[in-house]
């Protein structure tokens, strides 16, 4: 069967099959995907390019909406936050991810399955019941000050979400906290299909666990963490839920970031041209960064 | 991967500007339902001439949104709508109850929405109500207030709060578009206990005021209690504090109508606020807890003071008992003349979609008559228009200070409304400036600017209006 | 192999994070029993006994019988919806060819990376121009077409590892594309559909700004925006709303518990195939 011949039949033409049958079993899905998702950006990126508060006509606005995002400081502000919060939500949960994934592999570990249940936990919990549970934690007497005060650190005690410098790394944390398990995950899986040879032989060259993690796990985990890297990305960019539950952009407005302003400008404030352009410039930033993510890490593989 | 990667990336390449095509199609064709201004309301008007009788309106579900989630309103609210029910078999009352941060972030969704609630309560002022009826979406009560002589049963400033000019751009003239249940004015609460402890007269005038809060603190006590996490408390702390200064000017500028905010009595309450968080008057981090979690803490006798809306006293009553006091801001000389910030309570507004704006207008007469009155006395809750049961109060209870306190506020037309009124944008400003001026981070002056920038460049919007159209009669 | 020391360090490290992921939710747990009077929000032994009573209170005071309800159907339809649609679009990108597959593949992939805030705003627009908001349909229809994008995209990467040989061999049975899919393909691929399933699952359940956005009345409000209206009504009442939080986390960590081995099985089987 897996002579040569028959793979290239096989590329050349579905099996016995006339080739539009496909469009057939694709029609389904792309209509919808079409209509509610696909139809909509378009719409989204026609709205930027207006005015528009939602009720009365729109008016044409040009490239206005836009240049807003680069000139106001209250749309500039979002997007700065937003690139600070990926440090939380998607460097950190990588790094860590890598180097839990990286000490599971090396010594074999009783009870994984409880550690992994345990680990991947935040994943599952909806986020607003996680903004609810760090709500209380980061109250100004909530566990974190609590913790700090019993173990004689009181001075750094402070109230996390209302504090100007502090509200946006303790919003931060939440994401670390959700994305690592996630990352974990993915690189223990990824680590176990590294050929142990590679181990061995690594060990054979005397090779320490830090030379063994960036000689073999690391190279071998490429693939998995432009995944990783790729799905925190997204998902930190889009963290409307855990903003809106904790601080609703505040202290002032040190927390806002692009997917809370598009809800409070197109729904709360009557900016709905505004709204929509920073939709628009959030998809761009994350499209950037996903190509930037796929050419950095998985374009080294050829 | 299945493909050879040459052969993909040569795919790729052709894909992307197929991709482009698909996506300019697809631009070609977007269009917004909505924004051809089809989705307005023209302001609609009741027809009512008589008084309705929900009665004869049929079956009936009339669907109410409020923010009454307190035990003192939301009890007072639940006997009312219990009795409107009982009153009209044929009626069903649904209500909604949110907070008041999260009815003010999705009532413009609800009320554009296919299904509008018929009663909501809608905040006054630029951000919410004005822009409400710019898009036609409050039905305009007149005729009703004609019908149920709601015109006699408020003082006209009150009934001025809820109205807006007829083309949706004033606020405070035109048309009336709410009639409100309570009155509200922020308040002293203080812990009799704790001030005893710290040897501590409640104070009578604002100097012994300001001193008692560092005989507090020396003494060990937290001396006001406040939590701004929600952002809006601030807003009623330093109302207050303005007021002390320049309480005519200040209303004249939520008004529109004012010197704006750029002025010292705004720089010089700002100062004090950020000095009162320096000295640890007000705790430390008050950004980051809770109004309710502040509240709590206060009832459980951490704090001196309270400075809030008279809103909160049915639950504060019900946690402290006779420990709990209640007194207007002391003014500058003993026996003086009080001022605060306040009005009354959110509007209650019908929507102009509505079904049954009938059955909703006597829901709204009957929430507010006499009656009504006297149920949210017996519950703790302020009417606007005290009634019979307000005078059988004890005036030495803490429900009998805050009606005193109250009566001598009207009468001295002490009251000064809620600084968020002043523009469509001017809570998220001030919320956020205000937040800035307790973490210290935004000096009294930049603090004045910013608001001042919001406000100015609103106000010249409005007279650029104004002179484009010539302003409509003001209502005597 | 290993010494002992990295094997007490690997513990070590491994305990410390099983500590940090388990604290808020332990958090969670001992407030949700506490009294409704204690100012605690932090760790504690319940004083004077497990109070029960807070999840009755909450369950009664939130509605969240009915967001429950709500949820559950949602879920159910997006995750049937997106199962079926995305295993037909998938098996066609995965072992047809035929002109512009490619294109229209890429298309699919695009959507993993639109964000939902890029498309809420017309959205709401659209569906209320279509009398829809307030519905179900506003919430299944849009979270479908988004779990779409990663359905079609995993699914496909399955199809294209699955066995030609195996395709081949049903062909020469004399199965057509449609019997190859269902009684081959299908049942082999029950790991892959059953990440694609609990990953869709997990998304609708946890949707909140849809759902905000759609939804203004109650009656289809699912539970994070029940809960996130809860917590503004209760801020204050800790155990209340912590034992709202456990009501609403339940039924998802159960659904975890239960099938996270394959969940981790499909995507190390996914991830193989790559």
């Amino acid at each position: 069967m897996k002579n040569p011949l028959s793979a290239a039949a096989y590329r050349r033409r579905a099996p016995g099959e006339p080739r539009a049958i496909g469009y057939l079993y694709i029609l389904p899905a792309l209509v919808l995907y079409a209509a509610f998702l696909l139809y909509p950006f378009g719409q989204s990126v026609w709205l930027s390019f207006v005015h528009w508060d939602g009720l009365t006509v729109a008016t044409p606005a040009g490239f206005d909406n836009y240049r807003d995002l680069f000139t106001d400081p209250a749309l500039r502000a979002p997007f700065a936050h937003a690139l600070l919060l990926l440090v939380f939500y998607s460097a950190l949960p990588v790094a860590i991810g890598l180097l839990l994934a990286a000490l599971m592999s090396r010594a074999r570990v009783r009870g994984m399955t409880f550690f992994r249940t345990v680990l991947f936990l935040p994943q599952v919990l909806a986020l607003i019941v996680v903004g609810v549970a760090w709500r209380s934690i980061l109250a100004p007497d909530g566990l974190l000050n609590d913790t700090l005060h019993a173990v004689g650190l009181g001075s750094l005690a402070r109230p996390w979400l209302g504090d100007y410098d502090w509200a946006l790394p303790a919003v931060g944390i939440v994401g670390t906290w959700v994305g690592t398990g996630l990352c974990m995950v993915l690189f223990l899986a990824g680590a176990q299909r590294i050929p142990r040879e590679l181990y061995e032989a690594a060990r054979m060259d005397g090779a320490g666990p830090v030379r063994e993690f960036f000689s073999v796990t690391l190279p071998g985990l490429r693939p998995q963490i432009a995944v990783a890297l790729t799905l925190t990305i997204v998902a930190g960019l889009r963290n409307f839920d855990l903003i809106y539950i904790t601080t609703s952009g505040g202290p002032g407005n040190s927390t806002s970031v692009p997917a809370y302003e598009v809800y409070h400008r197109a729904f709360e404030t009557n900016q709905v041209g505004s709204a929509a352009a920073v939709g628009v410039a959030l998809t761009v930033l994350i499209f950037v960064l996903t190509v930037t993510v796929s050419r950095l890490v998985e374009g080294r593989r050829s | 991967m299945g493909f050879p990667s040459t052969g993909s990336r040569r795919v790729r390449r052709r894909a992307v500007p197929i991709l482009l095509t698909a996506g300019l199609a697809l631009l070609a064709t977007a269009c917004v339902p909505g924004t051809d201004g089809s989705q307005a309301y023209g302001p609609g008007n009741g027809p009512a001439v008589a008084v309705p009788d929900p009665a004869k309106a049929g079956k009936v579900t009339l669907t109410v949104w409020d923010q009454e989630i307190r035990g003192g309103t939301n009890g007072e609210l639940q006997q009312l709508n219990k009795e409107f029910e009982r009153k009209y078999p044929n009626v069903k009352i649904k209500r909604v109850a949110r907070s008041f941060n999260d009815l003010k972030t999705t009532l413009k969704l609800a009320l554009s929405g296919n299904n509008p609630p018929d009663v909501v309560q809608a905040n006054q002022g630029y951000p919410d109500m004005v822009s409400f009826v710019q898009a036609g979406l409050l039905a305009p009560l007149d005729n009703y207030a004609g019908v149920y002589a709601w015109n006699t049963r408020y003082p006209n400033t009150l009934l001025n709060l809820n109205r807006v000019s007829a083309d949706g751009t004033d606020f405070g003239t035109g048309r009336l578009y709410g009639i409100s249940q309570t009155g509200e004015y922020i308040g002293v609460y203080y812990n009799k206990d704790v001030l005893a402890k710290a040897g501590v007269k409640p104070p009578k005038t604002w100097g012994e005021f300001t001193a008692s809060l560092s005989r507090l603190k020396d003494r060990g006590k937290l001396p006001i209690q406040f939590g701004n996490l929600d952002k809006y408390p601030a807003i009623h702390t330093f109302g207050v504090l303005q007021d002390q200064l320049a309480a005519a000017e200040v209303r004249d500028t939520v008004l529109g109508r004012g010197t704006g905010f750029d002025t010292t009595a705004t720089k010089d309450a700002a100062a004090t606020l950020a000095d009162w968080t320096k000295r640890g008057y007000l705790p430390k981090g008050s950004n980051g807890l809770g109004y309710d979690d502040a509240a709590k803490k206060f009832s459980s006798g951490d704090g001196g003071y309270l400075l809030t809306g008279t809103w909160l006293l049915a639950d504060l009553k019900k946690a402290m008992g006779d420990k709990l006091g209640l007194m207007t801001p002391p003014p500058a000389s003993a026996g003086g003349a009080p001022v605060t910030t306040g009005g009354q309570g959110l509007a209650w507004s019908i929507t102009s979609r509505s079904r049954h704006p009938e059955v909703a207008a006597a829901y709204l007469d009957f929430i507010t008559n006499k009656h009504a009155a006297d149920v949210m006395t017996e519950h703790g809750v302020l009417p606007a228009v005290p009634g019979a049961a307000a005078e059988r109060v004890d005036p030495d209870t803490v429900d009998g200070q805050m009606i005193a306190g109250w009566k001598r506020l009207s009468a001295a037309d002490g009251l000064v409304p809620y600084l968020d009124y002043s523009s469509p944008t001017f809570f998220d400003t001030i919320t956020a400036a205000l937040q800035g001026v307790i973490s210290g981070k935004t000096s009294p002056e930049k603090f004045a600017a910013t608001l001042q920038q919001d406000y100015g460049a609103f106000m010249k919007k409005q007279r650029e209006r104004h002179a484009a159209t010539p302003a409509p009669a003001e209502p005597k | 192999m290993t010494t002992r020391l990295e094997r007490t360090v690997t513990y070590g490290i491994l305990a410390l994070f099983s500590v940090i992921a388990l604290t808020p939710v332990i958090g969670i747990l001992s407030t949700a029993f506490d009294s409704q009077d204690s100012l605690d929000t932090g760790f504690s032994l319940p004083e004077g006994g497990l109070h029960w009573s807070n999840f009755a209170d909450a369950w009664n005071r939130g509605h969240f019988g009915t967001y429950l309800g709500n949820s559950v159907l949602v879920t159910a339809a997006v995750v049937a919806a997106t199962t079926v649609l995305a295993v037909l679009a998938a098996y066609a990108f995965g072992v047809m060819r035929f002109p512009g597959s490619t294109v229209l593949f890429y298309l699919f992939v695009i959507g993993l990376t639109l964000p939902q805030e890029a498309l809420v705003v017309p959205l709401y627009f659209d569906l209320r121009y279509a009398e829809l908001t307030d519905t179900y349909w506003a919430l299944i229809l849009p979270q479908t077409a988004q779990s779409l994008a990663f359905g079609v995209f995993w699914m496909r990467t399955y199809f294209r590892g699955s066995a030609r040989s195996v395709i081949e061999a049903a062909r020469i049975d004399g199965a057509n594309t449609w019997t190859t899919l269902w009684r081959v393909l299908v049942p082999m691929g029950r790991p892959a559909i059953s990440t694609m399933v609990v990953i869709t699952f997990m998304w609708t359940w946890n949707e909140f700004l849809m759902a905000l956005v759609m939804v203004s009345d109650e009656a289809h409000r699912t539970v994070p925006l029940g809960l996130a209206f809860f917590q503004g009504q209760h801020s204050s009442d800790a155990a209340l709303l912590a034992a709202a939080s456990v009501l609403i986390a339940l039924p998802v960590v159960v659904v975890y518990v239960a099938l996270q081995r394959r969940f981790i099985e499909g995507m190390l089987g996914g991830a193989v195939k790559e």
